[in-house]
């Protein structure tokens, strides 16, 4: 046996091993990372143009009376209150319809999928909503609930909202159950529980820092969506919570004011474009904290 | 525990085993993992069961407690004997069942809740008791798994902050809790730390005072230590079972030898 310090130097080249490759990796590495940083960069610069573009045309729209007057003729003072209302109403009972849907139809595809054909058609109709152009939707609750009830109603254009919102949750929920370790399910089921307390007490609990996320996200992407309200909801000038009636909300009237004559509107549809963007922000920040919340929780 | 004294043919006074397998024969879909297996636990001993990997023997403890009926495609034909009744008949309750023969896993798996609530939440599933009732329930078998004094100060918090030992002694704890006859081990110590694998042997010793243990495992010197009697299983077959001693020192079949000497597995 030769020991190590006796072992003579072979002829691969020592420190020198390479030559000119180990020259070229270093340059392909420097090269990619500087591709990456710029990309980076590029991005970070959209995105931060879009805020400051935002915060400037909107801030100045900021003011006590834009959350307490509803919309009103040009040159009037009116604010945004009525579409912040119709906002928050639509998007929240969109977001209260479609969560248990979502989530019972996601717990469906993950936990009874013994049935592989029925399991697969719903997976694949879930998966098309995912990506069904928004303004279809909206087409398709005018044809079913607008035109047969002869007027828009707020009513309409949460059901399109819930349709928007329920295949997100669905993903979700079926993609966290899923990653919910076999042992642990095995080990609730050893303990003589039956199948639904399994699901209720340990997989869903595993999984509801994900569930939640996907929940929040599906809120965020809802709550800027125009096209499916202009044929649902349509917008009301006046203050409105009646599901009954056309209602307001912030991203038709953003759509109505930005392209207008009068330079009140259009500061209006700035200030209302900050509003929902700054909610989509926050909601996403809760999301991420959510998740981390969880996810260190678990570790 | 059914500890009743019957007459056997040889006329001797003989206990009942807790579980007695007779004939089992286990199918992942066409592939035939078991053959013909007939073996005993005794009441109130460590039964282990040791092979190389893929010979059955994790298959065989999750025949006892009906585990296989999660997955379709699986069977098993034969009879598993528990208190009377066979536990492959499809009438029966696989619930009660599974809190009579309980499971302890290769990994530990802490449920996503607090300490307290992993080990009620066995308990609730078959028993109601009072606030007090549980929380004296909870603390005697932290209590008997040697966990309470670490954990007595932080009931509360998630289970899933323990140690890797700390929280397969939780498992075990939550195991016994639901007061089953029968515990199953399913290579417990194989994802921990020589200290924590000395503690959970320690335990074993203690526990069979109460229940019988069925232990798989990969360590022979673990099956040494542990068990009373060990059984060797090869390929799906069941070659030999004797006691610890003589299975370790003087094994019959050939396999046997050849697998404990390390000739292969």
């Amino acid at each position: 046996m030769m020991s190590a310090s006796q072992s003579q130097p072979t002829d691969a080249g020592g420190w020198q091993r390479g030559g000119a490759q180990a020259v070229r990796r270093r340059l392909v590495e420097r090269s990619v990372s500087l591709l990456c940083a710029m990309a980076t960069a590029v991005v970070l610069f959209l995105l931060f143009s879009i805020l400051w573009t935002l915060v400037t045309r909107g801030a100045g729209g900021l003011s006590l009376p834009t959350f307490l007057h509803s919309t009103a003729a040009p040159g009037t003072g009116g604010g945004l209150a009525n579409a912040i209302i119709g906002s928050c109403e639509q998007t929240g009972l969109a977001a209260l319809i479609g969560t248990p849907v979502g989530m019972m139809a996601g717990i469906y595809l993950s936990e009874f999928s013994q049935d592989g054909r029925i399991v697969s058609l719903v997976r694949f109709v879930s998966d098309m909503l995912l990506s069904v152009p928004s303004i279809l939707v909206g087409l398709f609750i005018y044809l079913i609930i607008v035109e047969p009830a002869g007027h828009f109603s707020g009513m309409a254009g949460t059901l399109a909202l819930a349709v928007l919102f329920i295949p997100i949750v669905v993903r979700t929920t079926e993609d966290m159950l899923r990653l919910v370790p076999r042992a642990m399910r095995e080990a609730a089921y050893a303990l003589g529980a039956p199948g639904w307390r399994v699901i209720l007490n340990v997989c869903l609990r595993s999984a509801r820092g994900g569930i939640m996320t996907g929940i929040l996200l599906a809120l965020a992407r809802i709550s800027g969506e125009t096209a499916p309200l202009l044929f649902t909801s349509l917008g009301n000038l006046n203050w409105s919570t009646n599901l009954n009636a056309p209602m307001a909300s912030l991203p038709v009237t953003i759509y109505q004011y930005a392209g207008s004559a009068y330079d009140d509107w259009v500061q209006m549809a700035w200030t209302g474009a900050l509003l929902i963007t700054v909610a989509v922000l926050a909601t996403n920040i809760l999301a991420r904290w959510w998740l981390t919340r969880n996810g260190s929780a678990q570790q | 525990m059914n500890k009743i004294i019957m007459d056997d043919p040889m006329g001797r006074d003989t206990v009942l085993p807790a579980l007695a397998i007779r004939n089992l024969n286990f199918w992942y879909g066409g592939n035939h993992a078991l053959k013909d297996i007939s073996l005993d636990f005794p009441v109130h001993q460590v039964t282990g069961m040791i092979g190389p990997s893929g010979c059955g023997k994790s298959t065989l403890l999750r025949v006892l407690n009906r585990m296989y009926d999660l997955y379709p495609g699986q069977r098993a034909t034969g009879e598993v004997l528990f208190d009377g009744r066979n536990i492959l008949s499809p009438g029966l309750d696989v619930n009660v069942l599974r809190s009579r023969i309980g499971m302890v896993f290769q990994k530990p798996t802490p449920f996503p809740m607090s300490i307290y609530d992993n080990i009620a939440f066995g308990v609730r599933l078959h028993e109601r008791l009072s606030r007090a009732d549980m929380d004296q329930r909870v603390e005697g078998v932290l209590r008997r798994v040697a966990l309470w004094n670490e954990v007595k100060d932080r009931l509360n918090a998630s289970a899933a902050a323990l140690s890797g030992g700390q929280q397969q002694r939780l498992c075990i704890a939550r195991t016994i809790a639901t007061r089953p006859e029968v515990i199953l081990l399913d290579e417990p110590t194989s994802a921990l730390d020589p200290i924590s694998t000395a503690r959970i042997e320690e335990l074993l010793d203690e526990l069979k005072q109460e229940f019988s243990i069925a232990i798989v495992t990969h360590n022979l010197q673990q099956a040494a230590r542990c068990a009373d009697r060990v059984a060797f299983c090869y390929m799906g077959e069941l070659v030999e079972v004797d006691t610890a001693d003589k299975m370790f020192t003087a094994p019959h079949a050939k396999r046997t030898q050849d697998y404990i000497t390390g000739r292969f597995g």
